[in-house]
């Protein structure tokens, strides 16, 4: 094993072990997003009765919901006020002393605090799809894309957090940045309203930005909604995100770090 | 050959200009203006390998700044730095690699976490051989008493145990280059004296170390050589005993009469002396400029003619000197 990644390793365990010893605030959240699932779902039931809007029936919103629900909230409930209170705190200064790149160290940290969370979401999803009984994939190769699309959506939410904690270099606080970037991925991402609901320009809105993939992309490949060619296009475009968002941050660190003004000791 | 070096190293923030009050909150909203304060102005240092440098300074002099840019966490507004012969704000990692930092007032402790896991990080970090790994940390538990605490939590450990537990995590990687930033904020007397004799082992062994501190006794136990700065610019650099010599001109002897010091009568019969009266009636003190007489001429002529019960010498001290230097009363 190279030095860089042991390090990477050092870092995911050292995380890993932070978040046991706040477990109960996680799960906490947790109950809270599974609540919001469940409001979800009965809104969409009555909405839909035994029909269908935009090509989605009761069967396949139920579907919808759960992808949605673990896509666009497990993936992000990590590291990000870490982060950010150390920018602002200016324990930054500390982090910049140490032989590591800032942005795979934190990226390190965001795996192992999501390997932490791992069992409590896969029991969560367990229980939802146990108490809804949702339909399953359309065939076993969309089930296997969706699961691809998942697997890529860890470091498309480690670039979208990364980056929108940057942010906070200029700004100074991070609430206020933290409820844009949910909100903005609640909507956009089709977790509130699927995008088929909204215009055509809202749509290509929503397809300029990175934030479909954690709904809109993984439902679609699973409910059949694109073939085969179609949802490795989609894969393509989500991992083309990765990659595009990971060099992003890299950008803005070289800048934000100028703006590095820790005063005092 | 310097293992650090900078040149008119400069430094300057940017910082609102707000009118205080509400009428001046959203006067700044509407018109924001800046001002541009600069925080160190034009340093020149050079420090050599294996040298111990004090970095002094009063409140808002620039100390901490100075260290952020010479450890590559502040990119300089104006001038060079180079440590062992790297820009440390560009080449970051590769200076990390080869220096020790330690900021008395941020950890680098992972607060939730055993002191222990810590430390095995920055191994992992500094890529620290096991039995290095294990050779340091003795080490460390000799001098520091470092195992007394190692299984416990960052967050429980007192701030003197905080304190050494941050010098290990500094000194880890056995750094050519250290900087401890404040490294006795806050400690009691015995655990000072600790960290001193550390410190001063530290210095034995050969590792260059700039230290700042408003504690003067850390300065004249561990360092050889003072750097005084004073609104971002150096006022003084050279060696401590040189400062002693350049800028204490008196010393002063403190008598023991038998009866009642009258202060006017003996300053009327040695006008070369000043006299100060002391906290007794009987105690009286005398100084006298050490350019002009030695010490043993002034016990000579003291003692022949006021025959004191006692007396005592006082020792020249750094501190009124570096006090002296903050208030302006002393140019370089």
């Amino acid at each position: 094993m190279t030095h860089a990644f042991a390090v990477d390793r050092a870092l995911v365990v050292i995380a890993f072990k932070r978040r046991l010893a706040y477990k109960s605030g996680w799960i906490f959240g947790l109950a809270l997003g599974g609540g919001s699932m469940l409001i979800s779902m009965a809104m969409w039931q009555n909405l839909l009765g035994g029909g269908s809007l935009n090509g989605y029936d009761w069967s396949s919103m139920r579907a919808y919901t759960i992808i949605g629900f673990v896509a666009a909230t497990m993936v992000f409930g990590a590291a990000d006020f870490q982060i950010a209170d150390r920018i602002l705190d200016g324990h930054i200064a500390v982090d910049m002393t140490k032989p590591v790149d800032f942005q795979r160290a934190r990226a390190a940290e965001y795996v192992g605090s999501m390997i932490s969370t791992a069992p409590t979401a896969a029991l969560g999803v367990l229980g939802a799809w146990l108490l809804f009984d949702p339909p399953g994939p359309v065939t076993p190769m969309a089930g296997l894309l969706t699961a691809l699309c998942f697997v890529l959506l860890f470091p498309l939410a480690f670039g979208i957090t990364y980056l929108s904690v940057l942010v906070c270099f200029w700004t100074k606080r991070y609430m206020g940045i933290m409820w844009l970037r949910e909100a903005l991925l609640s909507f956009f991402s089709g977790l509130m309203i699927p995008l088929a609901f909204m215009p055509g320009w809202l749509q290509a809105a929503a397809w300029a930005l990175p934030f479909p993939h954690f709904t809109t992309t993984p439902a679609a490949i699973y409910l059949g909604r694109v073939d085969t060619a179609g949802a490795l296009g989609l894969i393509a475009a989500e991992a083309a995100w990765v990659v595009g968002l990971w060099y992003a941050g890299r950008l803005v660190f070289r800048f934000a770090v100028r703006k590095v003004t820790v005063h005092g000791g | 050959m310097p293992i650090l070096e900078s040149q008119s190293l400069t430094k300057t923030f940017r910082r609102p200009d707000k009118a205080s009050g509400f009428k001046g909150a959203v006067k700044h909203l509407a018109q924001r203006k800046y001002k541009n304060y600069t925080a160190v102005d034009g340093i020149d240092l050079s420090i050599d390998a294996g040298e111990s440098v004090a970095y002094v300074g009063p409140n808002g002099a620039g100390k901490s700044t100075t260290v952020k840019l010479l450890t590559g966490i502040l990119r300089p507004s104006e001038g060079t730095v180079r440590v062992m012969g790297r820009d440390p704000h560009t080449e970051r990692i590769a200076n990390a690699h080869d220096i020790g930092v330690l900021f008395g007032q941020r950890t680098q402790l992972w607060w939730d976490l055993p002191v222990e896991e810590s430390l095995k990080l920055l191994k992992h970090m500094y890529g620290v051989s096991d039995a290095d790994y294990k050779r340091r940390i003795e080490r460390f538990d000799e001098l520091l008493d470092l195992n007394e605490f190692m299984p416990a939590l960052a967050r429980t450990l007192s701030l003197g145990q905080r304190m050494r537990a941050d010098l290990a995590c500094a000194l880890i990687h056995d750094p050519k280059m250290v900087y401890l930033d404040e490294p006795t904020i806050g400690l009691d007397i015995s655990v000072k004296d600790r960290l001193r004799a550390f410190l001063r082992e530290l210095v034995n062994d050969g590792t260059t170390l700039l230290l700042t501190s408003h504690d003067l006794a850390d300065i004249e136990e561990v360092c050889e050589r003072i750097v005084v700065i004073d609104k971002g610019a150096i006022a003084y650099d050279g060696s401590i005993e040189r400062l002693k010599a350049h800028y204490i001109t008196t010393k002063a002897v403190n008598l023991y009469l038998e009866g009642a010091a009258d202060v006017p009568a003996l300053a009327e019969k040695f006008p070369d002396y000043e006299w100060t009266a002391g906290e007794a009636p009987s105690e009286v003190t005398v100084t006298y400029e050490s350019n002009r007489f030695t010490t043993a001429e002034v016990l000579g002529s003291l003692t022949a003619q006021l025959s004191p019960r006692d007396l005592s010498l006082s020792e020249p001290s750094i501190e009124d000197v570096i006090r002296r230097l903050y208030a302006g009363e002393l140019t370089k």
